[in-house]
């Protein structure tokens, strides 16, 4: 991995070739460990590592862009002439924002972890045999994905930016299947300490366990507690539709909801960069600093998303990457917020979820590997896995409990929601 | 490049590989994207890399690089070779073999009549921008994309086989939509006709920029249009909405890995067992779903897939019987196949290849005078949908729920209205089961797909399917809370 040094002296090399007025330079490194496995082997172990460099550059508001993944000298001639190329004869862009300068990024809290760099397939195999090993001893069949990579995040500009991020991710996540259902569980985290592969594995295994023999309910609409997983599906598509432009234009379900109090005032939508761990990158891809945004506060729809080009034209400030999202949350378990249902559904997590209507942000998708029918603060038992239609506005309208807020993908830290009213409507028999 | 490919293989051979390969890939893309009126990208990206993967005592190792010297490469196979030492810690018992392949030795070209990269990208640039321009002179439409994607794909496989296959393929797939707003409804509508293995002869054959007004106008009259109907209702589908179902409800389940489990922990699983094959009824007796990797112009047709199998034709769906399988060399003798039908392919140097959907269509009827006119003229109610639009199913390939691009109201027989919001739902047997009739050959069309997701690491593949138009009889549509 070259050192920040190495970095701000090759991309200084790349802008020295280049002479159109104005330019970005983007590199980008990953290593890469996956250990992939299934029905109780792994099934593929890959080991990898690759340098990429983009060069966008400007006349006026003519702009061209290259991409390659060779350092040589010849290589970087080569991505900085043929962006120029581009460039020159490409149409004016009404909408062009130019490169930024030099920006001042918030002291970032540490994302690296030498001992996520430095594992090996060994040891990321030792943990996966020993996810098999237990697996088997409880009678499921274990699958999943155990993955070690880092890198560096680095980008320059002729107007003097220079912005560099150092990384790493740890992740696992498994599946446990049983005859008659199924549990997953997953943790991500950029350091080590974060991962506990046995304890990942006992809670994939214990809803496996809870979820065997499932029975049939009805479709219709429930109460549901929501678990942290499931609940970060649907707000990815929530921020989706974060862009002002978009709701301004009418084609968002955020058109015309600025300053009114659109969710519950039990929700609350932030992005953090401070909390230790799930730290924000220092910088967007843009280059524009990262810095916490309140985008819902006590249900009041508070900024929606705006793009450095849309802000110029608002006279607004541009935001940068919307993530690390958080969701606030109560001083509960999830058990306590079970405790305080009288009927509903616990649902684990979510699959294939796609839109029904954007300007609803209506979605559809499934149940997959754990859904539980509560009745009278008790889980009484699985069911089969129903198919919901909703939207996630519904959703955090209808807040009735949270939960402490958990870490979910190394992006994301939301509570379970309990909600009411979220409406499913069919069945399948697929486990 | 052989003899990197002898260095590689070498290795792999002295650290006792039953197989081994090394796959070279040299790939280069360019871009053109439009948003509203601003051109907000025009780039060219290349990358070169290989990977080499060795299956020892059964345990699968790989690694990837993108310096290509002696010495890189031998660091390389020896990373390999690690890899796989690490995965015989949790190795499937009886160890996995590779299933044979006869040696082959070719270089083979794809169809491009126009290099898409010759082409001067201010021509492209302007081709967008015409037809956003157009759309958004459409009164209510506030936002158009377009994209415009060309890639050129050299790959070479050297197998321990005695392989050494040397192939250069080239992807056409544009893209427009427009997104119109008006009377509090927002609604979209886009281009519906795929990919295509092709120059830019195939854009030029498109018509963008004349046709994007047409577009533009049907998102308006969506935003205008009643919502779905709901009760249970026979459907038309046209063939660009039907390689969607058919990529979910029949490529999807008949890959042999999901098959077999391996995808138990991102994208699913299949209701299909192996001992189906052969008696499982999976559609009503005119259904034909056929696999053609050779076809001209399919995405998926790469010569020779990422195990060395010479790409073939074969059928999946004969009659409504389920009848073949899609397979890697790994997965073909877990079930006793003797040889695997090639559908083995990676997205790039640096994934592991996996089991993916080949080009599959859907034979068309028989006769020439089912038309899409006739199939409609037998609905007495019921929807005709266009293109392709939300879609989702369950990670055992059963229940499935699909929208679309465009809605027709359809009564007595007789297209009546257009439609917004509509979908429908079902499970997959069900409702291949109830297709009663299917238009005749000069209405099949083939759609290319070029973004199919799957596997950890999650890759992205392309694929053509193609259809014919087809009834579907007593389906339930409008469950949707719209």
């Amino acid at each position: 991995m070259r050192t920040k040094d190495d970095v701000q002296a090759l991309l200084s090399r790349v802008l020295s070739r280049i002479s159109a007025p104005q330019a970005q330079v983007e590199y980008d490194f990953s290593a890469s460990l996956t250990t992939r496995f299934a029905e109780g082997a792994i099934t593929q172990n890959r080991s990898g590592e690759e340098e990429s460099l983009r060069v966008i550059v400007s006349f006026g508001t003519r702009q061209g862009s290259s991409i390659i993944n060779s350092m040589d000298d010849a290589s970087l001639e080569r991505v900085a002439e043929r962006a120029q190329t581009i460039a020159l004869a490409a149409p004016q862009d009404p909408e062009f924002v130019p490169p930024l300068g030099p920006q001042s990024y918030p002291v970032a809290q540490p994302r690296f972890d030498p001992k996520v760099a430095q594992a090996t397939p060994a040891a990321l195999a030792d943990h996966v045999a020993g996810i098999v090993k237990r697996a088997k001893a409880q009678g499921f069949v274990p699958s999943g994905l155990m993955s070690a990579s880092s890198g560096v995040s680095a980008l320059a500009t002729t107007l003097g930016l220079f912005g560099y991020d150092q990384h790493s991710k740890l992740s696992l996540s498994t599946t446990m299947h049983g005859a008659h259902g199924s549990g997953y569980a997953a943790g991500a985290s950029w350091r080590a300490e974060d991962i506990a592969p046995e304890e990942i594995a006992g809670r994939a295994a214990a809803t496996a366990h809870a979820a065997q023999n499932p029975r049939a309910l009805e479709p219709g609409d429930y109460t549901v507690i929501l678990e942290p997983l499931a609940v970060a599906e649907l707000l990815l598509f929530t921020a989706m539709s974060l862009g002002a432009r978009e709701g301004e234009e009418g084609s968002t379900v955020f058109a015309g909801t600025l300053g009114t109090e659109f969710f519950s005032s039990r929700f609350t939508l932030t992005t953090e960069i401070d909390d230790p761990r799930l730290p924000a990158p220092p910088f967007s891809d843009d280059g524009l600093p990262s810095r916490r945004i309140v985008w819902v506060e006590d249900g009041v729809v508070r900024r929606l998303h705006h793009t450095r080009y849309w802000a110029h034209v608002k006279n607004e400030s541009p935001d940068p990457s919307l993530f690390p999202l958080c969701i606030g949350g109560d001083d509960r378990s999830v058990e306590d917020l079970v405790g305080s249902c009288h009927r509903g559904l616990l649902v684990k997590r979510l699959w294939y979820i796609r839109y029904v209507d954007r300007k609803e942000l209506l979605l559809t998708g499934m149940t997959r590997d754990g859904l539980f029918l509560i009745e009278n603060g008790v889980v009484t038992g699985p069911v089969k896995n129903l198919r919901f239609n909703e939207s996630p506005v519904t959703l955090f309208k209808n807040i009735v409990g949270l939960s402490r807020p958990e870490y979910v993908n190394g992006s994301m830290r939301v509570p379970a929601v309990m909600s009411e009213g979220f409406t499913f409507s069919s069945v399948t028999e697929s486990v | 490049m052989r003899e990197y490919t002898e260095i590689a293989l070498g290795i792999a051979q002295e650290a006792g590989a039953s197989f081994a390969d090394m796959r070279v890939v040299e790939e280069r893309e360019n871009r053109i994207f439009v948003k509203r009126r601003s051109l907000r990208l025009i780039d060219e990206a290349e990358s070169f890399g290989y990977a080499v993967r060795m299956l020892i005592d059964g345990a699968w190792g790989f690694a990837s690089s993108t310096t290509l010297s002696r010495d890189a490469v031998a660091k390389t196979a020896h990373r390999a070779v690690a890899t796989a030492q690490a995965s015989s810690k949790a190795r499937r018992t009886p160890p996995l073999v590779m299933a044979p392949e006869p040696a082959h030795v070719a270089t083979c070209i794809g169809p491009c009549e126009e290099d898409p990269f010759a082409v001067p990208h201010g021509e492209k640039a302007d081709l967008l921008l015409s037809a956003c321009d157009a759309m958004l002179g459409v009164p209510g439409v506030v936002m158009t994309l377009g994209l415009l994607e060309f890639s050129r794909v050299h790959r070479i496989i050297a197998t321990t086989d005695g392989t050494y296959v040397d192939m250069t393929t080239t992807f056409a797939n544009p893209m427009l939509q427009a997104v119109a707003v008006k009377n509090g409804e927002s609604q979209e509508r886009s281009y519906q006709g795929g990919a295509r293995q092709a120059g830019y002869e195939f854009i030029r054959s498109l018509d963008l920029a004349g046709r994007a007004r047409w577009w533009a106008e049907e998102a308006v009259l969506k935003c205008c249009a009643d919502p779905s109907p709901v009760g249970v209702m026979d459907l038309v589908l046209d063939p660009d909405h039907l390689a969607l179902t058919m990529h979910e409800s029949v490529g999807h389940p008949t890959e042999l890995d999901r098959i077999l489990g391996w995808e138990s922990n991102f994208a699913g699983r299949s209701f299909i067992r192996p001992n189906d094959v052969g008696s499982l009824k999976y559609g009503s007796e005119i259904v034909n779903f056929t696999v053609d990797n050779t076809m001209p112009g399919g995405a998926g047709s790469w010569f020779f897939d990422d195990d060395g199998v010479a790409m073939q034709k074969f059928p999946i769906i004969r009659d409504g019987i389920l009848v073949g399988l899609g397979t890697t060399r790994e997965t073909a003798p877990l079930i006793g196949w003797e040889h695997s039908v090639g559908c083995c392919r990676a997205d790039g140097f640096r994934s592991f290849p996996i089991n993916r959907i080949p080009n599959l269509y859907m034979e068309p009827g028989s006769r020439e005078e089912v038309t899409p006119e006739s199939l409609i003229a037998g609905v007495d109610r019921g929807v005709y949908i266009q293109g392709r639009g939300s879609f989702s199913i369950d990670q055992m390939r059963n229940n499935f729920q699909f929208g679309g691009d465009m809605f027709w109201m359809i009564e007595g027989g007789t297209v009546t209205k257009p439609l917004k919001k509509v979908t429908y739902q079902s499970q997959t047997r069900q409702f291949w089961g109830s297709c009663d009739a299917i238009a005749g050959p000069s209405h099949w069309k083939p759609f290319g797909l070029m973004n199919c997701g799957k596997g950890e690491p999650s890759q992205r593949m392309r694929m053509t399917h193609g259809a014919s138009y087809c009834r579907f009889r007593a389906i339930r549509v409008g469950e949707a809370k719209v």
